[in-house]
């Protein structure tokens, strides 16, 4: 005879699958897509992010660097400034994952993500911007494709509203505010020497054309 | 009783939980007594043999009537006033007056993080010695503090169980309250609002310090500094 227990246990589990929960592989980037799911609900579906909640694109950006500052905003060494908004809602969102090996695999899911080009939002002159650039290139590459060794990331195509937003965080200290994010204080004295808002949003612009 | 379960820790905590347990006490009494005249009325005049089952209808004498509707039915009236003069007495003292306060600190919401603004040494806001912190309160025990709760996005509640304090943040809006804590140590802050998916992941602490604690806390150059949570 079926225990009472036995048929509950089975109407939990038929419950659940009839749910439609997905079952979590145990590593590699198809754990990372199921993972990825809870970032879904701002980056988008397909890394694309979006401007109504501030999320930038993430779609192909090297999984280093993800991976370092999904690291950053779980330490607090990102996202953790009073005036930081966007950080502030990407911080708690982090500690979701606690295991370090599943951040490894989100990073490289979404790494794996074909890069999405956004719509250019900001009106920089790109021409004025591309001169600006040089200073930028010698981290970031005349392509802006990055450079691992030197902790700076790929920032071609970026999306030009994300550009500027984080020029500003860095040049404000809001961003970078920590002297043990060492990559991040780099960043900051370069972003204090670019004069105003207007510079900023035209070196968006050429960096959104890469 | 329901400091067994949470501890009460602010001037006003017990007045709250004295309206919660005379709400209980007056509904729970008469839950029990209307549950079990109800079943005791049906066993009574209950069909037995050769008997029909009885029942009131418009036909039953107006004594009848009376003692059973309208005598309960002033009583609850009486408990309905008196849980309505123990309501506004506790409304008022929480909500609506404010004490002469001894320090004022600034709480402002957003998805997904509390930020507090701290008077720092000389005890005034917007000056230079502010302390700023994300996810971490500090009061001094036995203190009045007036806060000064803010939105910048969307709806979120401030909430200090152990205060028994509960404020909707509402954007656009800055909503004056006051405690006064009671009791030292570390407790929780919650967002009680649904504010979105990191609405479950928004905590904070709250840190009642004895004057020792918050002189030392207050002294801590990291403050001044740079941002370490």
């Amino acid at each position: 005879m079926v225990s009472v227990r036995s048929t509950l246990v089975a109407l939990a589990l038929a419950l659940t699958a009839a749910s439609g929960c997905t079952e979590l592989p145990a590593s590699g980037v198809a754990r990372g897509q199921v993972l990825y799911t809870n970032c879904e609900q701002c980056h988008g579906k397909s890394g694309e992010g979006s401007t109504l909640v501030q999320a930038p694109p993430i779609a192909g950006l090297p999984a280093w660097y993800i991976e370092a500052q999904f690291l950053h905003f779980q330490t607090g060494l990102r996202g953790a400034h009073p005036d930081d908004v966007e950080g502030l809602k990407m911080r708690p969102m982090s500690r979701t994952v606690k295991d370090p090996a599943d951040v490894k695999v989100v990073a490289e899911y979404v790494a794996s993500l074909p890069a999405v080009k956004t719509e250019a939002t900001m009106g920089g002159d790109a021409t004025k911007g591309q001169a600006a650039f040089a200073t930028c290139a010698a981290c970031h590459g005349a392509d802006g494709q990055g450079n691992p060794d030197l902790k700076a990331p790929k920032i071609a195509g970026q999306a030009d509203w994300y550009v500027v937003r984080q020029l500003t965080k860095f040049k404000g200290g809001v961003r970078a505010y920590d002297p043990a994010d060492t990559a991040g204080a780099t960043m900051k004295g370069i972003a204090g020497t670019i004069p105003d808002e207007a510079a900023m949003r035209d070196l968006a612009a050429y960096i959104h054309t890469l | 009783m329901l400091e067994h379960y949470m501890k009460q820790g602010s001037s006003y905590a017990s007045h709250i939980d004295g309206l919660v347990w005379m709400i209980f006490l007056m509904v729970g009494f008469w839950f029990l007594f209307a549950e079990g005249m109800f079943f005791w009325l049906l066993w009574r005049y209950r069909k037995k043999p050769g008997e029909k089952a009885a029942y009131f209808d418009e036909h039953a004498e107006h004594k009848i009537k009376y003692n059973w509707v309208e005598i309960p039915h002033r009583l609850i009236l009486v408990c309905d006033v008196a849980l309505i003069v123990g309501a506004i007495s506790v409304w008022t003292e929480v909500k609506i007056s404010m004490p002469q306060t001894d320090e004022t600190v600034r709480i402002t919401a957003q998805q997904w993080a509390w930020t507090f603004q701290h008077a720092g040494p000389d005890g005034e806001l917007d000056t230079m010695d502010d302390i700023t912190t994300v996810d971490e309160l500090h009061v001094q025990l036995g203190k009045t503090y007036k806060f000064e709760l803010a939105s910048k996005d969307v709806i979120h509640s401030f909430s200090v169980p152990l205060f028994r304090l509960k404020q909707d943040a509402i954007p656009g809006r800055v909503i004056t309250g006051w405690f006064k804590p009671t009791l030292a140590g570390e407790f929780d802050v919650q967002c009680t609002e649904i504010c979105g998916i990191g609405h479950g992941i928004m905590p904070a602490k709250l840190h009642v310090d004895t004057p020792e604690e918050y002189a030392a806390w207050l002294a801590n150059p990291s403050h001044y500094l740079a941002y370490h949570y």
